[in-house]
């Protein structure tokens, strides 16, 4: 008996080592990052998934920009919407989910770029075609560059983070002043510049060129050229209006964009990738994993979805259109007017009288999944391009009055403002942006950028405000809050911003 | 590959000398012989089956007819029987020359004689020195519950059973003295029968998304259940015995006649509880002055005025806008400012008033039949059941069926090879349309606005019907009860083989095969035409239809090798000792399969039918490699010893981490056998216990510590293109949370065990918690799952059982269970003293952190401290943002003069300090009642359903809760005080509005029965019959007025994998059941 028990014993000894290699289990349905970063389309890939951070950009500007702005007077009935606090200066809106998601969201995109530059440093020689090598080393530059400027503009001070961390590293490092993120930005910025295509193949269309790099940067200079506001924000008070207007001019020159014929057709969801596009983000409808977009429908009500037979999208209740926006169209800016904002409709036999942006949709092009609409968002367009140029003339850089008379008159002229303006002033040609960009984003970075938010935000809350919710706006408003989770994550590794 | 080195094996190999040391043979001698025999009954003088006589110094042993007689060969020489059998106190009887005799048994739920499941064997209860709570399954077929963890709630000292749904057939939640992780799950382990199956932890919403251990275990098989509560009792297993152990043994065959059980009960099941919503009326009454309210405010400069009827509301409003097309037209209205002239008028003629709650609960049929047949003889010992379940719920369209086998079979090949096979194949059906949970239909039945128009009926918003314009713009819950499909079929299998061979007396050597197979799969379709909105439906059809079909293949293999030893030497040394190896390894298949873009035809629900369909499978597989050892030890019945060891390794653990070990030890003395305690004689039985272990918890996904890459797409040109990253921070270090319990009680036994009791006192200390610990998001991530953080929980628990009549016809015992526990973060990570939980639903319903020397979880909201008066405003107490006169007034926290987030303090948390439970029986002749209360105190519930039906701001479209009925309307009607005026435009900010108190006591059971045996006097062929009733939470209080059930999870409300935190946010009301059975014995 004994012997059967010595067998059995054996057998358990001879199964266990056996057994112990088992305990080495690789994911079935996951491929490891240690055996990625092997061949040339694996680091395609790599800055593909870089590029895939700008998807949530046109959101955030809309729920950051447009909604902190005069373009938007978005209070809700019960005061509940994650909104509310954004446009009604709230002191508590460190917590809030728009701006913990543009500091995750830019952040997570940098951890992608540096994760490529720092595999391209390591593995990059299996891509044998060097020039490929080199663009998508700018690629990953020129977007980290891009993810820091939006930082810079919502946040201020940011800790600037050049490699990736581990968790105990990154508690080590602390926010850095806003003039070296942006020294760091321009290296990226002046890099890719140098080294992306003025062009790509027809496949390749949306990625950045060349062009896209000098047109940030031009934008870049102009931001930190405006006043400081005596706050730690994106302003620094330089003068730089002459190097963005080089190279704003650079574009120019170089030929490659014209201003459509019709405002019309710049939106158009069978024209994208038209002339006017300097840069954009790119979405496209029926992939999985999804790729199409949500911004189309951010600022617009779900029942108007309703009223026009199409299934609720997400946009929730109205966000209005501010009665100043809407009173400052001119008769004849119909065009522009009606594109970009709804007046009123009717649900129901309810009668909704108040307006909202819906510039981005168009109702044959409804997805059938609400989160994947095809339309690209376009974050720099070639009107953007020629008035920013004018802007850097009134700003003092090398030019005449009759340039940026030229300027705005050819924008004005296309929408159908066919009566000449002369002697365009700063706050004219700012107010032209603000119609012409309605709902792209731009207006709050457009207010900063002016130098007159504090005066133009206060006014408008004063007259607009019937409902006595917005809080008194101050300077330090022009910047968000560092978000609550950040500042929880260890005590006295970020400082708050002032005002919050 | 690494090979890792086996400081083990000569661990695992000690016991095995040990006992080989030890080998002593045992002789018998038998000679002569005389017949006795005889019949054992209970004190009542009912027969007591199968109990055991034993000759006295021999090993003589027989069992007990089914009526109760015996008759056993005794020898000479030999005069003393001992008369034992399960649930009675052992009983020695001197034969004094007689060959007949009556034996009656007195019954002791807990006597010590009893034998406890422990892990890998049995104990005898009264030697036992680790924390551990038996439940006697035995009564459970005549209670209406479907499931095992139902049977459990309020049972047990330390084992907190929580019914967080109302739906059929969810798994509970059990958690074994409170909740030591964070992240990782609180669910213990369960073992079936010596086969520990995979453990679950419920999801961020609450749900067993691939299962719950005991779905579809059948509770009219169970013979008992057992609970390991501190580490020395359950450090054997491991790894995964943090949360503790429940051990489940079926029923099994005895040797004797055939026995074939048959037990039916039929009854009915509805609603526990209404809610408290307000009334049509009410509602119109409210929507009307807030309508007013807002028309007045908003139109101020037009000259507005309450008492404006519809034209001069149109005009007004019109005079405001300047586009002439964008006016209301006449006969149009801006619901946000114009009332319906209906409610106004007597007869509400047009409308229709529905109490939505009344029409979605209904009474179901429910019924159970069970048939079962078991015995053996001195080779083969069988227990063979089939079970039928059929439930409709109190809900309308839903409903559980489920059907189960089981078949338990022992084999004595030899004397020395023993055999077995359990099996129990099971089938169940459930149909849940998806009611409870955030914005499903129970939520929808509660919110929907109870006027409509008379003309759709019910269906408000479904098919051809447009909705009421007053109305919330939901589908019908009706309407979506009656067509949404969410149909669930579950067929799973547990199979069992074992082998025994006893090498020598004492010593055996077992190895066991187990695969539990669970194959699951759930259908579901809604039908376009209780979707989107009217005019959608009209334009899109069935493009508005959708699908899905989800699967999963769940599977756990074990294979366990013991090799065990008893002994007892010189009747002073007791010795049982235990060595063993196991394997286990889990793999799940995971099917999702989901229609894109509707379908292409109606009235076809499969998702051939859709116009596309998307869909993915994933499998993951883990391992778990085990060594274990057990000493137990006893001198002369007084001093017991007992030390373990475990040694576990995983694939789930990074590749530094893999093993770990656990010991544990216990030491018990029973002061009742020393001399110097024998005088007082009141003390029965008195044993001081102690003990200390660690323990795991393993519950990390299967390849945690593995970096993948994860997809992020980009499109270019209107193309998909692939785009890959890494997907999270991983930590190759990872490995299991550690547990350390310190547990020290007594048993005692008093007045002619009367009255018994069990007290524990413990401290577990959980550390090295796997959180997901915030990092600052610069590295890309806002989590990284660690090993950080520490949480101790302390308490006590008691169980007491007294007989308090035992003589004459009326009989009445009284089991109560009393437990304690509280909880505390005692460290998180990078210094941080507190972390708040994120919350789904925005900013302003955060309500939760986690903060040192808090308990986990703790609720902290803004505290409202009143209603704001004219006196307060001119005073300028703080406000939160523009409120007014009647707004709810908050405690300014921070005193910075206004009230904001940094105003914010805990005041309570989410766990019972707590839990209770107070079984009475009572017998008189042939009837016997049994009734169970529970409950439970000092819990909070911080109900997001509470906010959703009564919060600040809420439009007046959503039916809010009663307590509106009190609100504020003006300073000279201010209602009650604590609710604030309907139209309010300030917000609202998370407040103690939505803080309820878990409370609740409850009757959960009354059970009544007879014993037919009484009026039947032919008893050919039936040995036993009874007929029973027995109603289930029919009588019960609690505090929760925001929601149905105080224990209520269905709704992930952190949004956040990182910190799981399910909560109410429309739960059902428990089940009320009442039940007319029979049980009869052939």
């Amino acid at each position: 008996m004994k012997k059967i028990v010595v067998v059995i014993i054996i057998a358990i000894a001879g199964c266990i080592s056996a057994c112990e290699k088992k305990l080495d289990q690789s994911p079935i349905s996951g491929s490891p990052t240690e055996n990625f970063y092997a061949q040339t389309s694996d680091f395609i890939q790599a800055v593909n998934a870089v590029y895939n951070g700008l998807m949530n950009y046109p959101d955030r500007q809309l729920n950051l920009s447009e909604t902190r702005s005069d373009n938007l007077y978005a209070v809700s009935d019960g005061g509940v919407r994650d909104w509310e606090g954004v446009n009604s200066f709230h002191k508590t809106i460190a917590g809030n989910n728009y701006v913990t998601e543009a500091w995750a969201g830019n952040y997570n995109a940098i951890f992608k770029a540096n994760t490529v530059l720092e595999k391209l440093a390591e593995k990059g020689n299996v891509i044998s075609d060097t020039t490929l090598r080199k663009r998508l080393q700018a690629e990953a530059r020129f977007l980290r560059a891009f993810y820091y400027f939006d930082l810079v503009r919502w946040f201020g001070r940011v800790p600037l983070i050049d490699k990736t961390l581990l968790a105990n590293e990154a508690l080590k490092i602390g926010r850095s002043e806003v003039s070296d993120v942006y020294s760091f930005i321009i290296a990226d910025l002046e890099f890719a510049a140098t080294n992306l295509p003025e062009t790509y193949a027809t496949a390749d269309k949306g990625r950045a060129t060349r062009y896209a790099a000098k047109g940030i940067l031009a934008l870049v200079y102009m931001t930190r050229s405006a006043p400081t506001y005596d706050i730690k924000g994106p302003g620094l008070g330089l003068n730089e209006w002459d190097k963005a207007l080089a190279l704003l001019n650079e574009i120019i020159a170089g030929g490659k964009y014209s201003l459509l014929p019709k405002y019309r057709d710049i939106f158009s969801y069978t024209n994208e990738n038209n002339a006017e596009v300097v840069f954009d983000v790119q979405y496209a409808t029926g992939s999985t994993p999804v790729v199409g977009g949500t911004f189309a429908w951010v600022l617009v009500p779900d029942t108007w979805f309703q009223s026009q037979g199409k299934g609720t999208q997400g946009g929730l209740t109205i966000r209005p259109v501010s009665n100043n926006l809407l009173n400052s169209y001119e008769t004849a800016d119909s065009v522009r007017k009606s594109i970009s904002i709804q007046t009123g409709f009717t649900y129901n036999g309810v009668t909704e009288t108040r307006s909202f942006f819906k510039k981005y949709v168009d109702l044959t092009k409804v997805p059938t999944n609400r989160i994947d609409w095809p339309i690209n968002f376009i974050v720099m367009r070639y009107t953007d391009v020629l008035m920013l140029k004018a802007e850097c003339i009134l700003h003092g850089a090398t030019g005449t009055q009759a340039d940026v008379d030229a300027i705005v008159n050819q924008v004005r002229n296309r929408a159908g403002l066919t009566i000449p303006v002369t002697n365009v002033t700063l706050a004219e040609l700012m107010e032209e942006r603000r119609k012409e960009f309605a709902a792209e984003g731009s207006r709050w970075h457009d207010l900063v950028r002016s130098g007159s938010i504090e005066s133009i935000m206060t006014s408008w809350i004063a007259a607009e405000d019937v409902q006595h919710v917005i809080q008194p706006f101050q300077k330090n408003y022009i910047i968000y809050p560092v978000p609550q989770s950040e500042i929880d994550v260890k005590q006295g590794l970020y400082e708050q911003n002032l005002g919050y | 590959m690494k090979k890792y080195q086996l400081p083990l094996k000569p661990l695992w190999l000690f016991p095995f000398f040990f006992l080989f040391t030890f080998f002593i043979a045992n002789a018998q001698t038998e000679n002569g012989n005389k017949p006795v025999t005889g019949k054992i009954t209970d004190e009542g003088g009912n027969v007591i089956p199968g109990a055991t006589i034993q000759v006295k110094g021999t090993n003589i042993r027989i069992s007990a007819k089914d009526d109760g007689t015996f008759s056993i060969v005794v020898p000479a020489g030999k005069a003393i029987l001992i008369i034992s059998s399960i649930g009675f106190t052992q009983k020695e009887v001197s034969l004094n020359g007689e060959t007949e005799i009556t034996v009656k048994l007195s019954g002791s739920k807990n006597t010590l004689e009893d034998v406890v499941v422990i892990g890998y064997g049995t104990q005898k209860k009264r030697n036992v020195t680790g924390a551990v709570v038996s439940f006697d399954a035995g009564k459970l077929d005549e209670r209406p519950v479907t499931r095992v963890d139902q049977a459990l709630v309020g049972q047990m000292a330390g084992v907190a059973v929580k019914q967080t749904s109302g739906a059929l057939g969810k798994g509970f939640s059990v958690q074994v003295r409170g909740t030591g992780s964070i992240t990782a799950g609180n669910e213990p382990l369960y073992v079936i029968d010596g086969f520990p199956l995979a453990t679950a932890a419920p999801n961020a919403a609450g749900n067993y998304a691939n299962g719950n251990p005991l779905d579809n275990i059948n509770p009219n098989d169970i013979e008992s259940i057992q609970v390991l509560k501190d580490a020395a009792a359950a450090a054997i297993y491991g790894s995964r015995a943090a949360n503790g152990v429940v051990i489940i043994t079926t029923k099994r065959g005895r040797s004797g006649k055939v026995k074939l059980d048959v037990n039916s009960y039929v009854g009915f099941v509805e609603r526990s509880k209404k809610l408290d919503m307000l009334n049509a009326d009410e509602w119109i009454d409210r929507a009307t002055e807030m309508i007013n309210a807002k028309y007045v405010a908003d139109y101020k400069a037009q000259g507005a005025g309450a008492a404006d009827d519809y034209e001069m509301r149109r005009q007004k409003i019109n005079s405001t806008i300047a586009d002439p097309t964008k006016r209301i037209a006449a006969g149009q209205y801006n619901t946000t400012y114009m009332l319906d002239d209906r409610w106004a008028k007597p007869g509400h003629p047009g409308l229709r008033f529905i109490d939505w709650q009344d029409e979605a609960f209904r009474t179901g049929l429910m019924q159970n039949h069970q048939i079962s047949a078991s015995g053996g003889n001195e080779f083969v010992r069988y227990y063979v059941s089939g079970n039928t379940t059929r439930q409709e719920g109190m809900v309308i369209n839903t409903n559980f069926i489920s059907y189960s086998a089981r078949a338990n079979v022992e084999v004595n090949a030899s004397k020395k090879l023993r055999f077995g096979l359990n099996i129990s194949p099971t089938w169940s059906i459930i149909n849940d349309p998806g009611v409870e949970g955030k914005d499903n239909i129970l939520h929808q039945v509660l919110s929907m606005s109870p006027v409509q128009e008379d003309s759709m009926g019910l269906y408000p918003n479904i098919d051809k019907n447009g909705q009421y314009r007053w109305s919330t713009s939901t589908n019908s819950p009706i309407g979506k009860l009656q067509n949404i499909i969410g149909e669930t079929k579950r067929f799973r299998t547990l199979t069992s083989i074992f082998g025994e061979y006893q090498i020598i007396p004492g010593l055996a050597f077992k190895t066991t095969l187990n695969l539990d197979n669970t194959d699951n799969n759930s259908k579901g379709f809604t039908p376009y035409i209780v979707a989107s909105s009217l005019d959608t439906r009209n334009a899109q059809g069935t493009v508005q239809s959708s699908g899905s079909y989800n699967s999963y293949k769940k599977q756990t293999f074990a294979n366990e090798n013991t090799l065990s030893y008893n002994k007892e030497f010189n009747n002073i040394h007791s010795i049982s000792a235990l060595a063993g190896f196991s394997y286990n390894s889990d793999k799940l298949d995971n099917v999702r399969l989901s229609s894109n873009g509707g379908y292409s035809q109606n009235n076809i629900i499969t998702l051939n039918a859709a116009k596309g369909v998307t869909g993915f499978t994933t499998e993951s597989k883990n391992i778990l490699l085990s060594y274990f050892g057990r000493l137990q030890y006893s001198f002369d019945n007084k001093y017991l010893l007992s030390a373990s060891m475990r040694r576990d390794g995983s694939s789930r653990f990074g590749a530094n981490t893999k093993w770990g070990w656990f010991p544990s030890a216990s030491v018990g003395w029973r002061i009742s056998e020393e001399e110097f305690i024998k005088p007082v004689t009141f003390i029965n039985d008195l044993k001081l216990r102690g003990s200390w272990g660690k323990s795991g918890n393993y519950n990390i996904p299967d390849y945690g510590s593995i970096n993948v890459e994860a997809l992020y797409n980009y499109s270019l040109n209107g193309t998909s293109v692939v785009g890959q990253a890494p997907s999270a921070l991983t930590n190759p270090d990872l490995t299991w949370e550690k547990s350390e319990t310190i547990d020290v009680g007594f048993d005692v036994t008093v007045l002619q065990n009367r009255i018994s009791a069990t007290f524990d006192y413990y401290t577990k200390s959980n550390t090295a918690l796997l959180l997901n610990a915030p990092v600052p998001l610069v590295t890309g991530y806002g989590t990284s799952l660690l090993n950080a953080g520490a949480v101790k929980n302390k308490g006590w628990d008691i169980e007491i059982t007294s007989r308090n009549i035992v003589k004459g016809p009326f009989q009445w015992t009284t089991t109560a269970n009393l437990s304690h526990n509280t909880n505390k973060v005692t460290t998180l990570t990078n210094d941080q003293t507190q972390i708040l939980i994120p919350s789904a639903y925005g900013a302003n319903a955060q309500h939760s952190i986690l903060r040192v020397g808090d308990p986990m979880y703790s609720i902290y909201v803004v505290k409202q401290i009143g209603i704001l008066t004219q006196e307060d405003i001119d005073k300028k107490v703080a406000l939160y943002g523009p409120q007014t006169v009647g707004d709810p007034k908050y405690y300014d926290k921070s005193g910075d003069g206004f009230i904001d987030l940094n105003d914010r303090v805990i005041v309570g948390h989410p766990n019972p300090d707590y839990v209770w439970g107070i079984t009475n029986n009572f017998r008189y002749k042939g009837f016997d009642l049994t009734v169970l209360t529970q409950g439970q105190w000092g819990g909070s519930i911080y109900s997001l359903l509470g906010r959703a039906l009564g919060r600040t701001g809420q439009g007046y479209l959503d039916n809010p809760l009663g307590f509106f009925r009190n609100r504020w309307r003006s300073p000279d009607d201010p209602g009650d005080g604590k609710v604030g005026k309907a139209y309010s435009t300030f917000g609202q900010i998370a407040n103690t509005d939505w803080l309820y108190s878990s409370d609740y006591i409850r009757v959960r059971v009354i059970s009544l029965g007879y014993d037919l045996n009484r009026v039947i006097k032919s008893k050919k062929g039936i040995q036993a019959a009874r007929v029973y009733i027995t109603a289930e939470n029919f009588f019960g209080h609690d505090k929760y007025k925001g929601g149905m059930n105080p224990e209520a999870n269905n709704t992930d409300l952190s949004g956040n994998t990182g910190f799981p935190e399910p909560g109410d946010y429309g739960g059902l009301p428990l089940p009320k059941s009442l039940v007319l059975g029979v049980n009869i014995t052939f």
